[in-house]
């Protein structure tokens, strides 16, 4: 299926809208066309010497074309934007249910040039494309109507007038679009490729200034605009190209009704003022046609980022209810990232009863991050099965899973947001009290209150505004917020002063009892009340003393 | 970036420089557009004087009269793709100009800049509101000298036939620049507005995508749509606030188009009836109805472009300028030849004034090739003293002195020449651990890269890696641990090879027996240069024999650093 129709296919819930504009934006046009021809018969009537009112039609019809005008700008205007705005959506929800695990290989930037300027492009394909279409259509059928009504002496070249419009309104643009299929892939490619580099050098521009890279930052940055306006400029070249051949035909069109202008003259002067109104109508096809490769490229670009990966996790036809139990049993679970891979676990088996407080030790590398991964469904094992309350995580949904789970992971993200956001993102509906208790138990709520705004400080990109460990502090405190069964805290030590560390640890003996508690780190500070430890080591897990 | 009230003066400059800059360029699609108008009116008087014939005479068309329309038209053919062309070049040439001067300050304002905005928005700023620019270079600074030459090309074309009708057609040509003028200044307000939006979702979307994992995995995904889906619905209506005005412009352009078609035909009528009229000039005055109105209508269009420009003036204005370089002192030069020592004076420095200072008359003193260590629990102010070592941010009070030299008169160039640094997050761009290593030294050797990575025990883990140190890696370095990251940027130190070290927390995220290689390898990278380190981890303070304790931006303790 061609990537333009599949986007149109995902606006189905805009197509009133859609079909509202496309009708308006008809009758505007043909409004502007029944005025123009009348008011050339009219001319024509008087310049003959005859004498003839201003008809009443001729007078309304005036007034009606500058409002329909307005309100098919309006109408054709809006019904895109929805269009555009609902995409982007969709695209959001889909690169949501992709992305559990992180971004990837993708590059943010990228994915923010085809949120933006992909879905952008894709206006051109209602606004330009679709409605004009739709009048042309109309036109060609009012120009053969027109035909008909003719004397013999006129029918041939109305004939050829309409075979001409047709020529600039569906032959060109489909040519253009044709030729333009290339550019618009580089264009679409070269812009999304300028986002990047900028967001690279600004986003690393520590780095930048501590390796003195601004000379190469800047030269790459300049090196993928030239890249963009080289490709930008062959998509124009081609746009004009076609709109000059569009040009050339409404010019023939206009010779050859003036030819035989000398047989009929009233009705060839309206038949020219007809043509030259519906020639204008459509004048800006003939160039949408280049338009139409640069949307088409842009449409495969928002959906390839949408389309669930080749690994995704597939999601049960029709999932098993949440079982009531919290219970965590690994049975001889196998698993490696990738084909080329070492395994990473060979028969992992390993249990954490509801409630138990149970930390995971191993060396770095040794797979214990990869063991949150499997519990999240963000991956899957290869063989050997994973155990939810007795059920099997294949049969669960990656959400309802999920929903049991409170994760502090190494890459958990601070969002560009107040403090207080981002605890609620754990849990929305936490009341003040139950915030600070958090951020007690986190060991940063003295600091909070400290600051002046207090919860409704500004974090900035990142944390940028508070040093790693205050930021980790916050992520931890985010965690124990939710309200979530089971805790999953991995590393939560990392970045945090020991004396720190080991309140922190003690607070977590505190927890609630009946909330599971796994803690994944590469060693114990002898703070934390444990019932199992675990010891990862050559893909097993090995019971050690508690 | 922009200010919410009106149009700042830096911006009226601004745009001012750049209009004197653009309209040279713009001079070829003013002449193209020139002879577009005296082609048209060629064209003009050969429909008039066939259609003349045919009406009054019932003559067939005269072949001189067909020729001339048909040359004209394959001319004004020829025109339209000459103009679309430079007009072309000459929006993508501007747009290259002002986007690397922009990025240019950007880099030269450095990483300061990240406390008060978010990448992403810095990047709207770089992209979007350049690319805004575009319009005024190619449409609008040709379309506003054409508006004025082409309509009055028209004019004078008419009144050599019919002055009267000139009349008319000026008159109502008036009423275009008066509704455009009525509806740009709420447009160009309401664009402004617009532009603000965009930025935000973008700088919204980018962080939200970011942190993508922990949404998805505190099951947010479906409110952060909802609030993608405001955001998105919020563009949208303040884009459609400006059009609503935009498009009254364009009504007011069709309807003085229809006024004039109008009071030419009721003028023509009474003529006709009374028999006084001359066909041939009445239709040539017809026909240039539309001619007079298309270099308005081009202006009223490209009316937008000059909106968005003066929002993105005000935008570009205030990103700060390149800074003035400070002449090179000789002290300067030597400071590789015999170490680098570092002395703090009386030094205090304040991010955000409502959370009170971050340092607090600071004095120490590190002589060359010995270490310090800073210490003291997060928020203590060791990443600041760091961050003005590096040049990041200036002492607001008190003076650093580096070999005695003041740093406020040392280039940022020479000072990146003298510094390596490790900081709490390391930036890992996309792309091969090599090329991350690379970054330290773009013309470094594969043997240096590897005698780098060796020391920074990054060889270690890109061992089990099938494709090694070409091993691609996410952005943020994904793909790679927290300890990973941090060894590559050790590498990065390793390769640079300069006097003074920086090292921030460098093994926060270290399981102990890495953090035991790394110790090993930092302590070989310390051997004969300077090294300030932040740190609070017990091993490392057994690495300095100078020692400053910190709370709360003041000194506590100092031990071998006074």
């Amino acid at each position: 299926m061609s990537p333009l129709y599949r986007i149109l296919l995902l606006w189905r819930r805009q197509w009133p809208w859609l079909a509202a504009g496309a009708i308006v934006s008809v009758a505007s046009v043909l409004t502007g066309a029944a005025l123009l021809a009348l008011a050339g018969a009219h001319v024509a009537v008087l310049l003959m010497g005859a004498t003839a009112a201003v008809g009443a039609m001729l007078t309304a019809l005036g007034p009606a074309r500058v409002v329909l005008r307005y309100a098919e700008r309006l109408v054709t205007h809006s019904a895109t934007f929805r269009a555009l705005a609902s995409l982007r959506v969709w695209f959001f929800r889909r690169l949501a249910a992709r992305s559990a695990g992180g971004l990837g290989m993708q590059r943010s930037g990228d994915l923010a040039s085809r949120l933006v300027a992909d879905v952008e492009a894709l206006d051109g394909l209602y606004l330009r494309i679709l409605v004009p279409l739709a009048s042309a259509a109309v036109l060609l059928l009012v120009l053969l109507a027109f035909l008909v009504g003719q004397g013999a002496e006129l029918w041939l070249p109305c004939l050829g007038a309409a075979c001409l419009f047709a020529v600039s309104a569906f032959v060109i643009p489909g040519l253009a679009a044709r030729s333009a299929q290339r550019s618009g892939v580089a264009v679409t490619g070269a812009n999304a490729g300028l986002r990047v580099a900028v967001l690279d050098a600004l986003s690393g521009l520590r780095e930048v200034r501590m390796f003195g890279a601004e000379a190469r930052m800047a030269e790459g940055v300049a090196a993928r605009d030239w890249e963009a306006g080289l490709a930008q400029g062959r998509l124009a070249t081609r746009a004009a190209f076609a709109q000059a051949g569009g040009f050339l035909c409404a010019q023939l069109a206009i010779v050859l009704l003036l030819l035989s202008a000398s047989s009929r003259p009233v009705s060839a002067v309206g038949a020219v003022f007809l043509l030259v109104a519906a020639f204008e109508a459509t004048s800006g096809l003939s160039r949408a046609g280049a338009l139409a490769g640069h949307a088409a490229a842009a449409a495969r670009r928002v959906l390839d980022a949408a389309a669930p990966p080749a690994n995704a996790v597939a999601e049960p036809a029709t999932p098993v209810d949440l079982p009531r139990s919290n219970a965590l049993r690994f049975d001889g679970v196998h698993f490696r990232w990738a084909a080329d891979r070492p395994e990473l676990f060979d028969g992992l088996t390993l249990e954490v009863p509801q409630g138990s407080r149970v930390a995971i030790l191993g060396p770095s590398g040794c797979g214990k991050s990869t063991l949150a991964a499997l519990l999240l469904k963000i991956t899957s094992p290869s063989s050997g099965r994973i155990l939810l309350g007795g059920a099997d995580l294949a049969s669960l949904s990656a959400e309802d899973v999920r929903s049991r789970f409170g994760v502090l992971s190494q890459s958990t993200h601070l969002f560009d947001d107040t403090i207080r956001a981002n605890l609620l993102l754990g849990r929305p509906a936490a009341d003040e009290p139950a915030i600070w208790r958090a951020l007690d138990e986190a060991e940063i709520g003295e600091f909070v209150r400290s600051l002046p705004e207090g919860l409704d400080t500004w974090l900035g990109e990142g944390g940028a505004r508070v040093s790693g460990g205050q930021g980790r502090r916050i992520a931890l405190a985010r965690t124990l917020l939710s309200e979530a069964p089971i805790l999953v805290l991995d590393e939560p030590g990392a970045g945090l002063d020991a004396q720190t560390e080991r309140a922190f640890l003690k607070t977590l003996n505190d927890l609630p009892s009946g909330r599971t508690l796994l803690l994944i780190t590469h060693r114990l500070t002898g703070a934390e009340r444990l019932d199992r430890i675990w010891r990862l080591s050559g893909g097993h897990a090995i019971a050690a003393a508690a | 970036m922009a200010s919410m009230s009106g149009q700042t003066q830096g911006g009226r400059d601004w745009l001012r420089a750049q209009t004197k800059l653009g309209r040279h360029a713009a001079r070829p699609v003013v002449m193209f557009g020139l002879l577009n108008t005296i082609l048209a009116i060629i064209q003009g008087t050969c429909i008039a004087a066939i259609l003349g014939d045919a009406l009054v005479i019932r003559a067939p068309a005269a072949a001189w009269a067909i020729a001339g329309f048909c040359i004209a038209a394959l001319l004004r053919a020829g025109l339209s793709v000459a103009s679309e062309r430079v007009s072309v070049r000459n929006g993508s040439a501007a747009r290259q100009r002002l986007r690397l001067d922009v990025m240019s300050r950007l880099l030269a304002a450095g990483p300061s800049l990240l406390r008060h905005e978010h990448s992403a928005a810095l990047t709207t700023t770089v992209v979007d509101r350049v690319d805004a620019m575009d319009g005024f270079f190619a449409r609008w600074l040709p379309a506003s000298v054409l508006a004025i030459a082409g309509p009055v090309l028209v004019l004078l074309a008419v009144a050599a036939v019919d002055w009267r009708a000139a009349l008319v057609l000026g008159a109502c040509g008036l009423l275009v620049p008066v509704a455009q003028a009525a509806s740009g200044i709420g447009a160009a307000a309401a664009s402004r507005h617009q532009f603000q939006a965009l930025s935000r979702l973008q700088a919204r979307f980018l962080d939200r995508v970011r942190g993508i994992s922990t949404i998805v995995l505190s099951g947010r995904a479906a409110d952060e749509a909802v609030a993608l889906a405001q955001a998105a619905n919020e563009l949208r209506r303040r884009t459609m606030r400006v059009l609503r005005v935009a498009f009254i412009a364009s009504a007011a352009l069709d309807c003085a188009l229809a006024l004039a078609l109008v009071v030419l035909a009721i003028r023509y009528g009474h003529a006709a009836v009374t028999h006084r009229l001359n066909t041939v000039p009445a239709l040539f005055v017809l026909l240039m109805v539309p001619e007079f109105f298309a270099p308005l209508r081009a202006f009223s269009v490209a009316y937008q472009d000059r909106a968005h420009a003066t929002g993105a003036a005000e935008a570009l204005a205030t990103v700060p300028p390149m800074p003035v370089v400070a002449p090179v002192t000789a002290a300067i030069r030597t400071v590789t030849a015999h170490g680098v020592s570092i002395t703090f004076e009386h030094v205090g420095f304040t991010w955000d004034p409502a959370r009170g200072p971050a340092l607090e008359d600071i004095s120490f003193r590190v002589p060359a090739g010995e270490t310090l260590v800073l210490a003291g629990p997060s928020g203590a102010g060791k990443s600041t003293i760091l961050e003005i070592l590096l040049g990041f941010v200036s002492p607001q009070t008190g003076r650093v002195l580096v070999n005695g030299a003041d740093l406020a008169t040392i280039v940022p160039e020479a000072l990146n020449r003298m510094i390596a640094s490790i900081g709490q997050r390391p930036t890992i761009f996309a792309g091969t651990v090599r090329d991350n290593i690379r970054f330290a030294k773009p013309d470094a050797t594969d043997k240096e890269i590897e005698a780098a990575a060796r020391n920074a025990r990054v060889s270690q883990f890109v061992e089990s890696l099938p494709r090694g140190l070409d091993t691609e890696i996410g952005e943020g370095g994904y793909g790679l641990s927290g300890g990973q990251a941090q060894r590559v940027a050790i590498a990065r130190a390793f390769l640079k090879n300069a006097p003074l070290l920086l090292l921030d927390e460098p093994t926060a995220h270290l399981d102990p027996a890495t953090e035991g290689d790394v110790m090993d390898s930092l302590r070989r990278l310390s051997v004969g240069r300077t090294v300030v380190m932040a740190s609070h981890a017990a091993a490392v303070l057994s690495l300095g024999n100078r020692r400053l304790d910190l709370r709360d931006g003041r000194v506590v303790t100092a031990r071998g650093a006074a």
